[in-house]
């Protein structure tokens, strides 16, 4: 009888194959190869952890009823952002969660208690500048450095066309580039905010 | 505004994984706001990269339902789907038959059926006018130069109320108005 290769050494395009064939066990590593992932795409849309827990468990159930449909042509990581992105917006249609743009203290909450101090896992500091972002720059950025696709993936996972996505990115990095840029960039920033604040209203 | 664009150009070129233009490099060379926003963009993925680890450290264990996966099984909901699209709602099946139906109707009236056949009097007009032809002096050429000669008396009458048109604006006018040949086909 032969032996089943590890699936820790498989890609994931081939495990979404074995699990549209009917292998729970390579559905399993999927799954847990990208509920983290998912997580972190998707808690700074919804209200708190346990909404992006909820809506981690709702994507995978959904991806495995209809893994019959998924198409081994393209990356698996499409695939499931594409449908974690449906599931998130129909459900803030249905339930009208509270989409908050998280403060960088708040970002600071998502730390696990057991993965210890926040110097052991290293500095996340431009991921959580990246988490305060609003209008989908986060999604962006984490789709295109994060998940390493190109922009005719991420477009396909946001349900944009190319040209937006590209904005989106420009407008991220703008935005970014402000608020974890080099100390000159931001120094220049606050100035020009005090410069049009002072106009407005001294 | 020149920044504004040489940045956009500087981020595309980050998206496609090419050089940005030459102009865009002159730009950068000499501006050092731009300078910094290429070399920030640059960075990003590296900097991305080294701190992956650490968020997805920081994103909070917790169990996958997988019983749940279990008991919802592949292809269930497509199955479900495909019984819920066989099944017809009795409004727009009827609407689709009425629809298939005066289709059918159209169908029959213009394309398929046969054309009527000429009636007694159709028949008895033709074949008058055949006589007629018969009949004339000449045979066929002189029914066809009788008829050229009514359309040249035609042609005539036209000819002279358009000449006393002319001489009336004339000396209403006050103005002299040439007559030429008109066109052969005329």
């Amino acid at each position: 009888m032969l032996e089943q290769e590890p699936t820790a050494e498989r890609t994931d395009e081939e495990l979404a194959r074995e699990a549209r064939a009917g292998s729970l066990r390579s559905f399993e590593e999927l799954a847990l190869r990208y509920k983290r992932r998912l997580f972190v795409y998707l808690r700074p849309r919804l209200a708190s952890d346990q909404d992006a827990e909820d809506m981690v468990q709702e994507t995978f159930l959904k991806l495995y009823r209809n893994i019959g449909s998924y198409d081994p042509a393209y990356r698996f990581s499409t695939w499931l952002y594409t449908a974690a992105n449906r599931m998130a917006i129909s459900s803030y249609r249905k339930k009208r969660i509270a989409v908050v743009a998280l403060r960088p203290e708040d970002a600071g909450g998502l730390a696990d208690p057991k993965a210890g101090p926040a110097g052991e896992t290293g500095s996340t500091e431009l991921w959580d500048a990246a988490r305060t972002l609003g209008g989908g720059q986060f999604r962006a950025l984490w789709l295109r450095y994060g998940e390493d696709m190109d922009i005719e993936e991420i477009a396909a996972a946001l349900g944009k066309s190319r040209l937006a996505v590209r904005l989106l990115l420009h407008r991220a990095r703008t935005n970014l580039l402000k608020k974890a840029g080099p100390a000159p960039a931001r120094t220049m920033a606050a100035a020009k905010a005090a410069a049009v604040g002072e106009t407005r209203f001294g | 505004m020149v920044c504004r664009l040489a940045r956009r150009m500087i981020s595309r070129a980050e998206d496609s994984g090419t050089k940005p233009p030459r102009w865009v490099e002159r730009h950068t060379a000499r501006c050092g706001a731009c300078r910094e926003y290429a070399r920030f963009t640059d960075s990003l993925k590296t900097r991305f990269a080294a701190e992956k680890p650490g968020v997805l450290a920081a994103a909070p264990e917790f169990p996958l339902n997988q019983a749940a996966w279990a008991q919802a099984g592949t292809g269930r909901e497509k199955r479900a789907s495909l019984v819920r699209r066989l099944t017809l709602h009795p409004f727009p099946a009827a609407a689709a038959a009425l629809l298939v139906v005066a289709a059918g109707l159209v169908l029959f009236q213009v394309v398929l059926r046969e054309p009527v056949p000429p009636s007694a009097e159709d028949r008895a007009a033709v074949r008058a006018a055949l006589r007629s032809f018969a009949a004339a002096p000449d045979g066929f050429p002189g029914v066809v130069t009788e008829a050229e000669s009514s359309l040249a008396r035609e042609r005539e009458i036209l000819e002279r109320s358009l000449a006393s048109a002319a001489e009336y604006l004339q000396a209403r006018l006050n103005i002299k108005i040439e007559r030429r040949e008109g066109p052969r086909s005329f």
